[in-house]
């Protein structure tokens, strides 16, 4: 009886395997964050952003992307820097319980990471499509690049690294070496970004219009593609999980 | 760690944390194709997917299916060899459908005032519903691309038909003929629109009238059955769990 009770005691000061709180709050801070970034957009792209050279400009959207360099810099440091720190350095003599709890919490980042995907690829990138259609831009740094080139892509750079990090210091189906096609979903939407330094040096030429299907932008395709990468990362989990789940299962 | 140690409590609870995972996975399957597959084509077809205008029945019929036939192939070459899931291309286009509705409201519309029956996204669906059910009958990866790729091609225009067709009548507008679709573009301007001058449906085709949506629509499903074959291969390679050394690098 009372090692009965002892047990149940044990288990409900247990940790949960998914701790579903973390999972909702990371998901709500990018979808209140980005809500909030959108009302920006609509307030100040177009009460001071139409021309780069009013001090307006200079204002609310220069030191937008100074503030943003700064806090993306130290975000990604102390975040990369953290998960590397506390690394576990006895990984492959975790229990099984630990290392599935462990991959819920991976999970969690891979929400992140999609969560993050889904706004830089698709809610930002195509909404900068329509804000070049409607306005001639006399800069690079136009309001809709700020927010899409320079935030967005940065955020699932830190998430997707964060997320990659995680499986390489903490569980054990990770420690064969590198994961090939983990490294193609993160590395290679991350190529996206130092690819603006094509798209822009193209764009000097043309001003004017903004076609979006121009070859210019086929760099942010070919390394779009790569998010195609997430196929393989469900592979391996898929398999690493079976494996933890066989023996119950069968 | 001891391998006679379990990782679940129970059945019960092995169950639930595999059911758990399902969603998680599939959460995040489609919301990272959702990203990919939208940035791959709005930078590939994206001008034609945008505006009523550019849908005409020469380009918007050839290159929207051909562009847009790779990442259902892509994700059904895993979902289906390593799963027996026979949605890959529904979940595909269900992803793209939903970042341009949400993209065409929030911004094309929230943000620049185009108004949504000028900038509304193309219909993929009848065509994934048809590949995926063609996939899933036979089996077969060199049916489903001859015989689904070319329905892919074949469908796109009468799939849309029902919501550009009340677009595409006839207007005369200060002595010219043209389409209620070109009068929308002609008072919405945009930065696009010398290109689309320049590209949308030129050449002597247009004198056959008629004929110029079905054959555009036949030799895209014709790419299409190529375009397919390529990228179930890309999907393959995509779907490997390979590792490498640190030696390698």
């Amino acid at each position: 009886m009372a090692a009965t009770t002892e047990s149940v005691k044990a288990d409900a000061a247990e940790a949960p395997l998914l701790n579903k709180r973390n999972m909702f709050l990371g998901a709500a801070l990018y979808v209140i964050f980005y809500g909030w970034v959108r009302w920006y957009e609509g307030v100040y792209g177009w009460s001071a952003g139409l021309d780069s050279f009013a001090p307006e400009f200079e204002t609310y959207w220069m030191n937008f992307l100074y503030i943003e360099f700064v806090l993306e810099t130290i975000t990604a440091g102390i975040l990369w820097g953290y998960i590397w720190k506390s690394r576990d350095r006895k990984v492959m003599s975790i229990t099984p319980r630990e290392e599935l709890r462990r991959h819920f919490t991976h999970w969690i980042w891979l929400v992140m990471y999609a969560i993050a995907v889904y706004y830089g690829a698709s809610y930002f990138t195509e909404q900068d499509g329509t804000w070049h259609q409607t306005i001639v831009r006399d800069t690079d740094f136009t309001p809709s690049h700020i927010i899409e080139f320079y935030l967005s892509y940065p955020i699932y750079i830190i998430t997707g690294g964060a997320s990659f990090l995680y499986a390489r210091t903490r569980l054990p189906s990770y420690q064969n070496g590198l994961s090939l096609m983990y490294l193609v979903s993160v590395v290679g939407p991350f190529m996206i970004l130092p690819n603006v330094g094509l798209n822009e040096w193209g764009h000097t030429f043309w001003f004017m219009e903004e076609l979006f299907v121009a070859p210019l932008h086929y760099g942010f395709v070919f390394f779009g593609w790569a998010t195609l990468g997430v196929l393989g990362v469900v592979n391996t989990e898929v398999a690493a999980i079976s494996k933890l789940l066989k023996k119950d299962l069968a | 760690m001891s391998a006679s140690q379990s990782a679940v409590r129970s059945r019960a609870e092995a169950i639930k944390v595999s059911r758990t995972f399902d969603w998680l996975i599939l959460f995040t399957l489609f919301f990272v194709v959702l990203g990919g597959y939208h940035i791959h084509y709005m930078l590939t077809g994206g001008d034609w997917d945008f505006w009523t205008d550019w849908k005409d029945r020469r380009l918007w019929v050839t290159v929207a299916p051909i562009v847009s036939i790779t990442f259902p192939a892509a994700v059904q070459a895993c979902l289906w060899y390593r799963y027996r899931l026979p949605f890959g291309a529904v979940v595909c286009v269900l992803g793209l459908l939903l970042g341009e509705w949400v993209n065409r409201y929030l911004n094309f519309w929230g943000w620049t005032y185009f108004p949504v029956n000028f900038c509304f996204p193309s219909n993929l669906m009848p065509g994934a519903i048809v590949l995926d059910s063609i996939l899933l009958l036979s089996g077969s990866l060199t049916v489903t691309a001859v015989i689904g790729g070319l329905a892919w091609g074949l469908l796109f225009y009468p799939g849309n038909w029902p919501i550009i067709a009340p677009l595409h009548v006839p207007v005369e507008y200060n002595g010219m003929m043209m389409t209620l679709a070109d009068l929308q573009g002609y008072h919405y301007v945009r930065t696009g629109t010398p290109e689309y001058i320049r590209m949308v449906e030129k050449g002597t085709l247009r004198t056959f009238g008629k004929d110029v949506a079905p054959v555009s629509a036949f030799f895209s499903g014709f790419v299409s059955i190529i375009i397919y074959f390529l990228w179930h291969f890309f999907g393959k390679w995509f779907a490997q769990t390979t590792f490498i050394s640190s030696e390698d690098f």
